[in-house]
């Protein structure tokens, strides 16, 4: 190349912030600092003399400026106007298309006799017939078979298993998949699921999908490795940090671990935020029936994923918004969307029609409960059962429904009253002042309540003595 | 070399882009992100994948690096940036993930994530900023800051307490999952040329599938050193360069190894994975199990970690829901791999098991004495208890309604030769003692289960013929 068809550079002092990088650059002493301050910028700018300048381009590659020092041709130095750089510069298109959705395919399944399958795995299964082909994890009793399961089937799906350096590893990877509009989750337990709510909040604020699958222990701290409904709070209300809010789905057998862990990607696709599937320890571990679905999920890609292809350039993830105006706006933006997805709450009542005694369980607990009820008829007692499947959004409605006409309520858990808490909080929302006291049978540190505990709370202890 | 086509025209993202911020970088004058920007921009412009690359920007002052650069943009938490780039890769292995860091990120915070991507090798590109100091939360201690150098949580100059400078690029080479590293500096035209080279062959190392690439670049902090840019590139040049050498520590010729194919969605993989099959079971009851409980019997097996307790109870749960029951097993042990006490609780219901749980079984299945003295006390009125009177010498005394069944299982799954059926036997012997299910919807089970170790069927019907024919024998 010729040094003469080199262009010499040019700057536009409102674009220089005097850093003088190139002044070292420039061989022939071109380049000075002004002593003028810049009325726009409150910097003082360097001042080109290009007669001596033999254009070797040295000063243009030291500016770390991209409307810094630039070949002349890039611009016309007459035609600066101080007020607006648009006008000088006109405002070119983006070249890039703009995004659009590639949407999901449902595939059918031939019908299959009903599998027998631990809890996790069944959740398992029914991510990969959701269409999740990645996973991260990180090994946590007691839910580490559903992760042990995905690092034996997704390699011959061509799928992803990564065991994570940590929790926090694992729901960034998550993060960056998810980035891609992808299906993606992990398999969790307490202490961990305690370590990725960070990740947990920025999927939030980025708005991107995700499924957790808590498989909830005995805490607080290291606690144990039994059941216990220890989560229920941090799911329903601390979210990390900020104003956060997810689907949280609670099943109580087998089949629910995989019908609900369907059920939680298709909302974290429709609504753009992470899903967590609270399980137990016991429902984690418990072997049951679990019949397939007849579909399956080929995932598409959204409008929105930086996929990381010429049809998605344009996009960006991000929970950023440092303008106080812009995050008000987003946190407007989630709340709207946090209102909309009430309409996906979920419950199960089981003979609560004419209850005059209604337990309030979910998970394994409600199981226990399930069974009591059906003792407690048994014996000519209209005892029922409300089952929020749903915790956040509460099924309120539902729960009016329950209710009504009940002479007695009793909360069956296994924690200190977290689920009743969230009982009262939703009655509360929903204007709800008249209702009979809450009573419970809460048991902790892996003790799930007993269908004996349940009966005595509801007989009285002497009849079932008795 | 100036604006390339991967700079965006206009900074629409930076605050609205209007005036100045429109076209000028929100870095301070002197700072090395600029730089280090364009360089990185000309190279994904020289290698033609603006089209493919996905920037990770990371908690920083460059943290806005999605202002300025046309590609797909993702903004990852504080010291996650590497692994958020995994994720991208995984998710698209055709992309180009390139992760942009600094020192607080990536050699603090984020240092697992750091290492650990690093270790795994998979082809991302990791641009890490070395300026020697926190730029963003206004110049604290980094973990690359000089001993000596002062800042504002280091008031008196790092000292000993606060341990040495890291040395990333040197401890990144020292792994094995790197294919290049590369340490380059932007304080005078020659080092700035090394640097522009370096990131690109970074990235084409990636764009050719062979491996994770890591390039520090040691960046000027004027603001935060407290210092003129000119004095900056001066120190970095006089005082970070003896303690951070430049040069490649790291650069090895491999075949490109990252190579996946596209995801299966083949319902007849995944069906043959799970196992689960078209075709229905035999069944051999003709109802649900009368004698016992209605429409829910409860079991519980209980012995040693070892014993089988869980295979049985598996295969009990296996074999009800074959014949078209509901069925439940929870397991329970303690922290213990091996060895350690080994429960059981196993439900099998005509149509829902409401209840898992099983504190008051009907029926018992021990394995040992001390399962045998926990849980007896626990067996309903009128319910069986079957034991291995093998280990246990000394039944406890019981409630005159429940059935006890001592079956020597161990003696006799040793006479069999193979210690380890002593729990088939002890199926062999619920059934005979209880009637749950008829003997082939066990033997149906078992074969299921088997169905990759078929040598091991005749046995495993031995043992369980076996279990059957000792409590006849009781009977008589």
């Amino acid at each position: 190349m010729a040094l003469k068809e080199r262009p010499k550079p040019f700057l536009l002092p409102d674009y220089c912030k005097g850093c003088g990088r190139c002044l070292d650059a420039c061989a022939k002493d071109c380049i000075t600092l002004s002593d003028q301050i810049n009325p726009m910028t409150g910097l003082v700018p360097v001042e080109l003399d290009l007669t001596d300048c033999n254009a070797c381009g040295m000063c243009m590659d030291a500016c770390p400026e991209p409307y810094g020092l630039r070949p002349a041709h890039e611009g016309v130095i007459e035609d600066f106007e101080l007020e607006d750089p648009a006008k000088l510069f006109g405002v070119k298109p983006s070249e890039a298309p703009e995004p659009t959705d590639i949407p999901n395919e449902t595939l059918p399944l031939p019908r299959t006799e009903p599998l027998v399958i631990k809890g996790t795995y069944a959740s398992a299964v029914g991510a990969i017939l959701a269409g999740c082909r990645h996973v991260y994890g990180y090994p946590i009793t007691p839910s580490t078979e559903g992760a042990e399961l995905m690092a034996k089937f997704l390699p011959k799906l061509d799928g992803t298993f990564i065991q994570a350096v940590s929790e926090v590893a694992a729901v960034n990877m998550m993060y960056g998949t998810a980035g891609a509009g992808l299906p993606t989750m992990t398999f969790t337990s307490s202490p961990g699921f305690s370590l990725m709510l960070e990740g947990v909040s920025y999927m939030i604020g980025a708005e991107l999908p995700g499924v957790f699958v808590d498989v909830m222990r005995g805490g607080p701290g290291l606690g144990n490795i039994a059941p216990e409904q220890s989560d229920i709070k941090l799911a329903c209300h601390g979210l990390g940090h900020g104003n956060t809010q997810a689907i949280t789905l609670a099943p109580s057998t087998s089949q629910e671990m995989l019908d609900l862990t369907i059920l939680a990607f298709e909302l974290s696709f429709k609504y753009r935020n992470p899903v967590i599937l609270l399980g137990d320890g016991y429902l984690g571990q418990m072997t049951g029936k679990v019949q397939l679905p007849e579909t399956m999920i080929k995932p598409g890609i959204p409008k929105w994923a930086v996929y990381g292809d010429a049809m998605h350039r344009k996009n960006l993830i991000s929970s950023i918004f440092l303008t106080e105006s812009d995050l008000e706006a987003h946190n407007h933006h989630l709340n709207a969307k946090y209102e909309a997805m009430k309409v996906e709450a979920r419950a199960e009542s089981f003979l609560c029609d004419d209850a005059e005694v209604v337990l309030i369980a979910c998970n394994t607990p409600a199981r226990t409960a399930k069974g009591a009820v059906q003792d407690l008829r048994n014996q000519g007692i209209k005892a029922g059962l409300f089952r929020p499947i749903t915790l956040w959004p509460f099924p309120v409605e539902e729960l009016k429904a329950a209710i009504h006409g009940a002479e007695r309520i009793v909360v069956v858990e296994a924690s200190a009253g977290q689920l009743e808490d969230e009982v009262r909080l939703a009655l509360s929302k929903a204007g709800v002042r008249q209702f009979p006291e809450l009573e419970n049978v809460r048991r902790m540190g892996g003790v799930l309540p007993q269908q004996s505990e349940i009966m005595t709370r509801v007989l009285g202890r002497k009849e079932v003595l008795a | 070399m100036s604006k390339t086509s991967v700079i965006y025209d206009k900074f629409e993202r930076h605050s609205h882009g209007e005036g100045l911020k429109g076209h000028a970088t929100h870095y301070c004058p002197g700072c090395g992100h600029g730089l280090a920007h364009k360089f990185l921009a000309e190279a994904i412009d020289a290698l033609g994948i603006q089209d493919r690359t996905v920037a990770v920007s990371p908690v920083g002052c460059s943290v806005f690096l999605y202002y300025y650069f046309d590609v797909g943009n993702t903004q990852a938490a504080h010291g996650r940036a590497p692994v958020v780039a995994l994720g991208h890769k995984f998710a698209n292995p055709e992309s180009v993930v390139i992760s942009y860091q600094g020192d607080g990120d990536l050699a603090s915070i984020g240092l697992a994530e750091t290492v650990a991507t690093a270790q795994l090798g998979a082809p991302i590109t990791v641009i890490f900023i070395n300026n020697a100091i926190y730029g963003m939360t206004g110049g604290q201690m980094a973990p690359t800051t000089l001993m000596g150098q002062s800042s504002s949580t280091s008031p008196s100059g790092r000292n000993e307490y606060n341990g040495q400078p890291m040395k990333m690029a040197e401890l990144i080479a020292g792994l094995d999952g790197p294919v290049y590293v590369e340490r380059v500096a932007l304080f005078d035209a020659k080092q700035r040329i090394k640097a522009k080279k370096a990131i690109q062959k970074a990235i084409k190392l990636q764009v050719e599938g062979r491996g994770y690439s890591f390039i520090e670049v040691l960046a000027e902090c004027p603001t935060h050193l407290k210092m003129t840019p000119e004095e900056t590139e001066k120190w970095v040049k006089e005082c970070m360069e003896p303690v951070y050498p430049l040069g490649v520590k790291k650069d090895l010729t491999v075949e490109p190894w990252f190579h996946r194919n596209a995801p299966c969605f083949k319902g007849e993989k995944i069906l043959a994975l799970t196992g689960a099959s078209t075709e229905h079971p035999e069944r051999f009851c003709k109802g649900f199990p009368t004698g016992l409980d209605l429409n829910d019997v409860s079991l519980k097996l209980a012995g040693s970690g070892g014993d089988g307790a869980q295979t049985a109870a598996m295969l009990i749960a296996r074999a009800a829901i074959s014949e078209g029951f509901d069925a439940t097993h929870i397991p329970s042990y303690g922290p213990e791999s091996r060895g350690g006490t080994s429960y059981a609780d196993v439900h099998v219901a005509e149509t829902e098991v409401l209840n898992p749980g099983s504190p008051d079984p009907q029926i018992l299945l021990a394995f040992n004495a001390p399962s045998l003295a926990k849980f007896g006390p626990t067996v309903r009125k009128g319910g069986y208890v079957i034991y291995d009177s093998s280990v246990v010498t000394e039944a406890p005394v019981l409630d005159p309604s429940i059935k006890v069944f001592p079956v020597p299982f161990t003696g006799i799954a040793t006479d069999l030769g193979k210690a380890v059926v002593k729990n088939i036997v002890a199926l062999g012997a619920l059934q005979a003692a209880t009637n749950i299910f008829p003997k082939d919807t066990f033997l149906g089970a078992i074969r299921v289960a088997l169905k990759d170790k078929c040598a091991l069927i005749p046995l495993n019907e031995e043992a369980f013929n076996w279990g059957i024919k000792s409590v006849e024998a009781l009977d008589q």
